[in-house]
């Protein structure tokens, strides 16, 4: 095992999601939702956060295009989304309780729901977890 | 000294409510001594060192001929012919230099000791207690901005009641540490943690001074800009006997009046300013400055400011905006100096 592979483990990828190299990920719901936040990496990277930016509901946004931003005590970063589509929620919990992002990356922190566009196109250019996990080992590397 | 140990709000937090503790060796420090130490420290900052008695320290800037900031300071007169100087580690070869060149004609002699102690910053409203706790001599009878020679883990240690955090705190200098064999800082450093100070890093030091509305060199303050505009107006003895450097000018800028002035600002919307954002008037027709200094405060829980806008936009209350990332976002110009309530936060908070 090399050794970003061995530091990757301090991140938590769960299989089943699609990951964008700028460390968004993407979950297909059963109903053909797209469910869409930060990985694990991205949040201890930012360690802290302390507000984030949302999309409006009703939003068209692209594939990869800027949706928002999240913000730690330092640091600023643009969130993208990693599909295209129409937003249909956002998760207005993050507004008063920022934290959840650093709490649960996967679960509570999730950021905005979609209606995908093109989804099967969309995936093209998202990694597996398996991939996402050797992105970030290079990236810690 | 990393951006944090354990976090940024925790660490703040901790010198806002107890005590924390900061590796600042990396600060620029000078001694100068000689005959004409006094009258040559005079000529290069704005302030009036001839104030001072053994063992008493104040801010100060420096101004380059056109009146533009060479550097703020902390100047301390250890005895008639002997002053040390703590300045920004940033500008520690550039600072080193003007005073060199500077000292052409005083019988002064300057040497550059940054290497050669060390410094550790305890902040916090415990942090009397907390020094108290591994320092032989009373720490209750140093007063503010005060110089005493300490032992402290029985080591010869210089300590003034000084920081960057709006805090109650000590500057503690660890003499005889050179950076190659630093040891004698260690013991210091542990001996507080043991005695519960939180180690604080680079984050925390600049939530903090923005809170307490301190001046970041390089930020709100440069060659570009004067005390005039920046609100250290106070550290300005134009009448002191053979004058400064830069008086001339400042004289000028004072007669014309400023063009900008340095302004605190609260954002009352959501989001969090940071430096070179826009300030547009309460309209958000036009911009109107830049933001210097800009963050999430911690202790207040909101977003906070520090730039400079043309006097008539400065007063307390005023509405602005600040466009954050497109957006423009409200926001009014507050009390500064510091953004908290100074009877609950800070040096001079009302002790229960």
């Amino acid at each position: 095992m090399e050794e970003g592979e061995e530091l990757s483990e301090e991140y938590s990828i769960p299989e089943g999601l699609y990951y964008t190299e700028e460390h968004e990920w993407a979950k297909v719901d059963e109903d053909g939702t797209v469910t869409v936040g930060i990985t694990d990496y991205a949040q201890k990277q930012l360690h802290e956060i302390v507000y984030v930016e949302l999309p409006d509901v009703g939003a068209e946004v692209e594939q990869l295009s800027i949706i928002g931003a999240v913000e730690s005590v330092k640091a600023v970063s643009d969130m993208n989304c990693p599909v295209g589509g129409v937003v249909t929620e956002v998760n207005d919990e993050l507004l008063d309780s920022p934290e959840l992002l650093n709490d649960d990356p996967y679960g509570e922190g999730w950021i905005v729901k979609l209606k995908p566009s093109d989804l099967e196109g969309d995936k093209v250019r998202l990694m597996d977890a398996e991939a996402y996990r050797k992105h970030v080992a290079e990236a810690v590397h | 000294m990393p951006v944090w140990f354990e976090g940024i709000i925790p660490e703040h937090l901790a010198v806002r409510n107890a005590v924390g503790i900061f590796d600042t060796s990396h600060m620029g420090r000078t001694v100068a001594k000689g005959l004409e130490v006094e009258k040559f420290l005079n000529w290069v900052v704005t302030n009036n060192v001839s104030r001072l008695g053994p063992m008493e320290g104040l801010y100060t800037v420096m101004l380059k001929p056109d009146a533009g900031i060479v550097d703020d300071l902390i100047t301390y007169k250890t005895s008639d012919e002997r002053f040390f100087n703590v300045y920004n580690a940033a500008n520690r070869e550039k600072d080193f230099a003007w005073l060199k060149e500077n000292s052409e004609g005083f019988d002064v002699e300057l040497k550059d000791v940054s290497d050669e102690i060390a410094m550790i910053a305890v902040q916090g409203p415990k942090a009397e207690e907390t020094l108290q706790g591994i320092t032989e001599e009373d720490l209750s009878r140093i007063a503010r901005f005060n110089l005493a020679r300490l032992t402290i883990s029985g080591l010869n240690c210089m300590a003034a009641r000084t920081g960057y955090t709006g805090e109650d705190g000590f500057e503690v200098f660890v003499l005889d540490c050179p950076l190659s064999d630093p040891g004698k800082a260690l013991s210091v450093w542990n001996g507080l943690v043991e005695a519960g100070a939180v180690p604080c890093g680079l984050g925390a030091r600049d939530s903090l001074r923005m809170e307490a509305g301190l001046n970041l060199y390089g930020n709100d303050i440069d060659e570009t800009t004067n005390p005039l505009e920046a609100k250290l107006r106070w550290v300005v003895k134009f009448k002191k006997e053979g004058g400064f450097i830069g008086r001339e000018a400042l004289q000028r800028i004072r007669e014309e009046g400023v063009k900008k002035t340095q302004v605190g600002i609260r954002v009352t919307g959501r989001g969090i300013p940071r430096q070179h954002y826009e300030i547009l008037d309460g309209d958000g027709r036009g911009v109107i400055g830049e933001v210097t200094s800009g963050g999430m405060s911690p202790t207040l829980g909101y977003g906070i400011a520090i730039g400079y806008v043309p006097k008539e936009h400065s007063k307390r209350e005023t509405p602005v905006k600040i466009r954050i990332r497109g957006r423009l976002v409200d926001g009014k110009i507050v009390k500064s100096h510091p953004f908290y309530d100074d009877s609950v936060y800070g040096w001079k908070r009302e002790r229960s």
